[in-house]
């Protein structure tokens, strides 16, 4: 008996070592960024590495977000993706509702479903060729509004399957019985169904936001100028064959994570549906 | 399977004008209609694109035509050993990092869904790299990898290691790409494996508990099958991701050195527009768009994942 309740005890402290260990391995880096972000270059290149900033500085913000235009990128990047998400949220919302309570004939809802998550499979660098020749070909180089198109491509089915998740969830008989009071189908839509689904509305929009806001490969072919490129862009472009600016990019890049640590932190409850489209609930 | 409501016709309730009995009668169709025809204006248009770029030659120059060239570009991949370095490594890449994460996020899972009750603090935490740009992710890894200062040389010197140039070494590159790829995703894997978990029935383990089934059993025949369907899941869109990885490599090794880290991703990437050949970029693209298509319509069949 005693021996059990050793070997039980024994089991419990490895389980806590290997969990504060995970937790540590996942924490240093994002600390290791921040906390570099926050020296001076001497003390960023300083071997044995400095473990804490000791002579704390805001240089490398004021060199990124003053001297150089990252502020600009970061109001790009926030733009693009409330825009995105804008469409995409209002577009998805209407057709996943339309998927989650219609009748098709045959098995179209189920084709259709299946379609729309198929367009979700196609790698973005299959479809940014021909989308970067038709933004060419219509002068569109380098705006927003081209950015924000072909991001829309990979978020509206991302946003369908998602409400078309959070609407099954919710009972068809409180909108009938609105249906039955007189109200149209839309109407029940509108006044019922939709405000039961604020809060997957708004898990919905967080991801696309989060999305947007880290996307680079399209952003990278479609901008090329200050106008237009997005903060992962901005970023890159510090880094370069001859020189890294270790500094700018710690500070941009611990920038650009803080928002995303914050939404990630208000969407917990919904991460796990928002990770799976929809298809496991957390 | 929820209850589909029934149609709407010209019902009792339908009233007001003429314009609002019809979006009534038409809603179904009109509620999906935008989103359809976006999407098939964004996905439609490139395929078609792509289909006919892969079977012509596209000139640099964009006055002149044209020209035909039949599977030309196809028979190309099979000569190609740029496309079969990039197909070998993204399959390395995709088949390492993937299992590792699913290991390491199922193992994790396990020890946090048995030993800790109070869970949502320590979730939010383990959660965070995958939330994280990955152009973030890929400098955060670049400086601990340096191989002058960086962090991963320092604790290796303290551990009586030699130093080591990680990203910019052949034979550890891959290696570095997947370790940063492991810490972003495991999280993915663990937080899915963690809600499975949490959604078990608890009566058979009872029931096995009372037969004296040990731990090993009770996970095997009981926690494994109980999973399977959020695996499938989970794995799927892992998979997905990890055969189109990009900007990992663009910023951490650039595809070097010597091409160990190139992915398919990246080499299209540099013949559409280092090369500047749409044509063959087309019939690469075309390729990835049909493994991936073809493995996940498989894996989705074979999982029954199906709605």
């Amino acid at each position: 008996m005693l021996r059990s309740r050793t070997a039980a005890i024994t089991q419990r402290l490895a389980a806590y070592c290997g969990i504060a260990i995970a937790l540590l391995v996942t924490l240093f880096p994002v600390y290791w960024i921040a906390s570099n972000s926050f020296k001076y270059d001497i003390d960023i290149f300083a071997v044995p590495p400095e473990w804490y900033p000791v002579n704390p500085t805001l240089k490398h913000y004021r060199a990124a977000f003053i001297e150089r235009p990252f502020l600009q990128y970061a109001l790009n990047s926030l733009i693009i993706a409330v825009s995105t998400t804008a469409v995409s949220v209002v577009l998805g919302t209407l057709a996943g509702y339309a998927l989650a309570r219609f009748q098709y004939p045959g098995r179209w809802r189920h084709q259709i479903s299946f379609w729309i998550l198929s367009t979700r499979m196609m790698p973005p660098i299959v479809t940014i060729i021909p989308l970067y020749l038709a933004f060419n070909h219509l002068n569109m180089l380098n705006t927003k509004m081209a950015v924000v198109i072909a991001y829309t491509a990979f978020n509206l089915p991302f946003a369908t399957w998602m409400m078309k998740s959070y609407f099954r969830d919710l009972p068809v008989e409180l909108e009938e019985a609105a249906m039955v009071d007189g109200d149209t189908r839309f109407g029940a839509f509108l006044r019922v169904a939709l405000p039961l689904a604020r809060p997957g509305l708004a898990a919905t929009s967080i991801f696309c936001l989060i999305i947007s806001w880290n996307e680079f490969l399209l952003a990278l072919i479609l901008t090329l100028t200050d106008r237009s490129q997005t903060l992962p862009i901005g970023i890159a472009g510090r880094v370069t064959q001859y020189h890294t600016y270790w500094g700018e990019i710690s500070a941009a890049g611990f920038f650009a994570c803080i928002p995303i640590m914050i939404f990630a932190f208000i969407v917990q409850k919904h991460l796990v549906r928002g990770l799976s489209f929809g298809a496991v609930k957390g | 399977m929820t209850r589909a409501l029934p149609t709407p016709t010209t019902s009792h309730h339908a009233r007001g004008s003429g314009l609002e009995q019809w979006v009534e009668r038409h809603l179904r169709i009109l509620m999906l209609a935008p989103a359809m025809i976006v999407l098939l204006a964004l996905t439609i248009f490139p395929s078609a694109y792509m289909l006919i770029a892969a079977v012509t030659r596209i000139s640099p120059n964009p006055d002149l035509p044209w020209e035909f060239a039949g599977y030309q570009n196809f028979a190309r991949l099979l000569t190609d050993q740029q496309f079969h370095i990039g197909l070998r490594n993204t399959l390395v890449f995709t088949v390492a990092a993937v299992t590792i994460e699913f290991l390491l996020g199922l193992g994790l899972a396990l020890l946090l869904d048995r030993y800790v009750r109070k869970l949502n603090l320590l979730k939010t935490l383990l959660m965070l790299p995958m939330m994280l740009p990955p152009v973030a992710v890929a400098i955060t890894w670049k400086l601990i990898y340096e191989p002058q200062f960086g962090v991963l040389n320092e604790i290796m010197f303290n551990l009586g290691l030699p130093p080591q140039a990680w990203a910019g070494d052949a034979r550890l590159a891959m290696l570095s790409v997947i370790i940063a790829d492991v810490w972003q995703w495991t999280p993915f894997m663990f937080l899915l494996m963690l809600a499975g978990l949490a959604s078990l029935p608890i009566e058979p383990y009872e029931a096995a508990a009372i037969d004296g089934a040990s731990a090993w059993r009770q996970f095997r025949d009981l926690t494994l099958p109980f999973l399977k369907p959020v695996i499938a899941i989970a794995l799927l869109l892992r998979i997905m991701d990890a055969l189109r990885l990009f900007d990992l490599v663009f910023i951490l090794t650039g595809g070097g050195p010597a091409d160990r880290t190139k992915t398919l991703s990246l080499y299209i990437y540099q013949v559409a527009y280092r090369f500047a050949d749409q044509s063959y970029a087309a019939a690469i693209s075309l390729f990835v768009l049909f493994a991936t298509v073809a493995f996940s319509t498989w894996f989705i069949r074979r999982m029954r994942l199906a709605d």
